[in-house]
């Protein structure tokens, strides 16, 4: 009796314990952009999801953004675009760092990968996103090099010695990028954002000196055509991301990922491609890594 | 009467008008190869062609070629190499061949020659930008496409190498042609017909003597088969230096000039329009290239 009362006793723990590690297992998740809202951009919906489930993101910016302006620049331009993520940040419910790199100027260099090392292990990140490393801005080229060659070194404690090695390595995933060489974007993950879309134009918003100044003026979008008000910002911010018709391979993403949703009805998706290097997820890992996936 | 007279006038102001625009806006062509002579041999022929129509031409040498030789180097080499560059200008008919300082067999994708770059392209006000791709044999040869490719977006930026100030359009980027496969071979998007101008490609490879007739051959084993005499020296480099016409190459001439003129033409340059840039359509190529005749 009393050993089946124990017996009873440990499944019971094993059970509970279990299950516990499975609702509360809390993911950390880092996504390193170049500039201060290259996350927001691509990745700012998922970020909000995980953020209302109860994960913690946090956005990197490896540059200052210093140089994302036609007519402010430097200390003045950075102080205000850290401020602009803080504010994003909290929107989404995440945290922003904005490292102090030159944009603009960014390269691959040993500093620049120590600074992604420490931070990457210092988040204990179970997943780190990152850009391609080809797209038209050399700071993202160069960004998605640095996270690149950090992906197999955060686990090597003579690496960075002054901060502690990660015991598992991460998963690595590109954010999306449209350009075609020497090799597509691939669409292996599909995250439905259609609930937090609001959120995510609200939080590209906060990064006003670039939805609605520089971003506006490289586009050859004249001053007077952006729109003073808050709503009015929100909407046109809206409007020029536009719903995306997605393409074929796109539907398939979701579909893959969502088999009770009808891709035709979702408006907004981000996807994300499996880096090579970094841990390689099984589609039950994936699952784990993402719990949003299958449910709006 | 009156009404043809007003009508011939129309005509004749219509034509005039035309002819204005194009002689009033010549285009202006910047093409940046790692050495004095690398230009030349893969995009003599365009280059001549575009003078000959009155557009502006530029080449420029990211290094001095000061280690092409086998007994002579540094700056006694860079010397005589910048004279056969202007001289092989002066045969093209181009108008200006710069020969920057750096080292030859040393260059790297530093911030400094970046800067050097983005400061030809914004004085040169460029419609057009040619470059080698990051893939080739010579690590001279992939860095100046990377440099080339890192300033093909910061060409625009207020903010960057700001002492010069920033292109208002984002010129076109193309590569020259390459044979190499990977990460993928090179696409011929766009082929010029320069068989009218061959003889002016070939006066301007004699003009860098101390490589056609001395470092190449040394480099092949050839040194001993060099003519003396220069017309037999003309015809040895016609022999040496007639670019194979592949068959992909072939596919986009007859695109570009109809499969009757196309299947014949004897010697022709092909460009492959990089992503980064501005991405023209068929239309602006035209515009861009005006010596491609889609007439038959």
């Amino acid at each position: 009796m009393k050993k089946t009362i124990l017996l009873i006793g440990f499944i019971f723990i094993g059970l509970s314990m279990s299950g516990q590690d499975k609702e509360n297992k809390v993911l950390n998740i880092i996504a390193i952009g170049a500039h201060p809202d290259d996350c927001d951009s691509k990745f700012g919906g998922t970020a909000a999801l995980f953020a209302k489930m109860g994960h913690n993101v946090k956005f990197l910016a490896l540059t200052s953004g210093d140089a994302g302006h036609q007519s402010m620049g430097g200390g003045v331009l950075a102080k205000r675009r850290r401020t602009e993520a803080k504010n994003a940040a909290e929107i989404l419910g995440i945290e922003y760092e904005v490292l102090d790199n030159h944009d603009g100027e960014l390269l691959p260099t040993l500093n620049v990968r120590h600074q992604v090392i420490r931070r990457i292990r210092e988040w204990n990140a179970d997943i780190v996103l990152l850009l391609r490393s080809n797209d038209y801005h050399p700071d993202h080229r160069n960004a998605g090099i640095v996270v690149q060659d950090a992906a197999y070194l955060v686990i090597v404690p003579n690496v960075t010695p002054d901060t502690p090695p990660l015991k598992k390595n991460p998963v690595f995933l590109y954010m999306k990028d449209n350009f075609q060489k020497p090799n597509p974007f691939s669409n292996d993950i599909a995250i439905i954002i259609d609930k937090v879309y609001d959120q995510k134009i609200a939080a590209l918003a906060a990064h006003e000196s670039q939805m609605f100044e520089w971003g506006p003026w490289t586009n050859g979008i004249k001053e007077s055509e952006v729109p003073n008000g808050e709503k009015e910002r929100l909407a046109w911010l809206k409007l020029h991301s536009g719903k995306k018709n997605f393409e074929q391979i796109e539907m398939d993403a979701i579909k893959k990922w969502y088999p009770n949703e009808e891709p035709i009805d979702v408006e907004h998706a981000e996807f994300l491609e499996i880096c090579e290097y970094g841990k390689q997820p099984t589609e039950q890992e994936i699952k784990e890594l993402f719990p949003m996936l299958g449910n709006l | 009467m009156k009404n043809i007279i007003f009508f011939i006038l129309i005509i004749a102001c219509g034509i005039s008008v035309n002819g204005q625009n194009e002689v009033n806006q010549p285009l202006r062509i910047i093409a940046i190869g790692a050495h004095p002579d690398d230009l030349d041999q893969q995009m003599g022929g365009t280059a001549a062609l575009f003078s000959e129509m009155g557009h502006h031409v530029k080449f420029v040498s990211v290094t001095n070629g000061d280690a092409g030789h086998f007994n002579k180097g540094g700056g006694h080499l860079a010397k005589i190499r910048r004279a056969e560059a202007a001289e092989a200008a002066k045969r093209l008919g181009i108008d200006a061949y710069t020969v920057l300082d750096n080292h030859d067999g040393e260059l790297l994708p530093t911030l400094t020659v970046r800067h050097q770059i983005i400061r030809e392209i914004r004085n040169w006000n460029a419609d057009i930008v040619i470059t080698h791709r990051p893939v080739d044999y010579h690590p001279d040869h992939r860095y100046t496409g990377i440099i080339v490719q890192d300033a093909a977006y910061l060409v625009i930026v207020p903010n960057i190498t700001p002492d010069t100030p920033p292109l208002k359009k984002n010129p076109v980027f193309l590569y020259l042609e390459d044979d190499f496969q990977k990460p993928y071979p090179f696409q011929p998007d766009i082929a010029v017909d320069i068989t009218d101008v061959f003889d002016k490609k070939i006066s301007a490879h004699d003009a860098h003597k101390s490589q056609m007739y001395e470092w190449l051959p040394w480099v092949n084993k050839q040194l001993a088969n060099v003519p003396e005499q220069s017309d037999k020296k003309l015809e040895w480099l016609k022999e040496n230096w007639t670019l194979p016409i592949t068959p992909k190459v072939r596919q986009s001439l007859i695109k570009w000039y109809g499969k009757k003129k196309g299947e014949k033409i004897l010697h022709a340059e092909a460009f492959e329009i990089c992503e980064y840039g501005r991405q023209p359509s068929k239309k602006e190529i035209l515009q861009l290239f005006p010596m491609l005749n889609l007439k038959e």
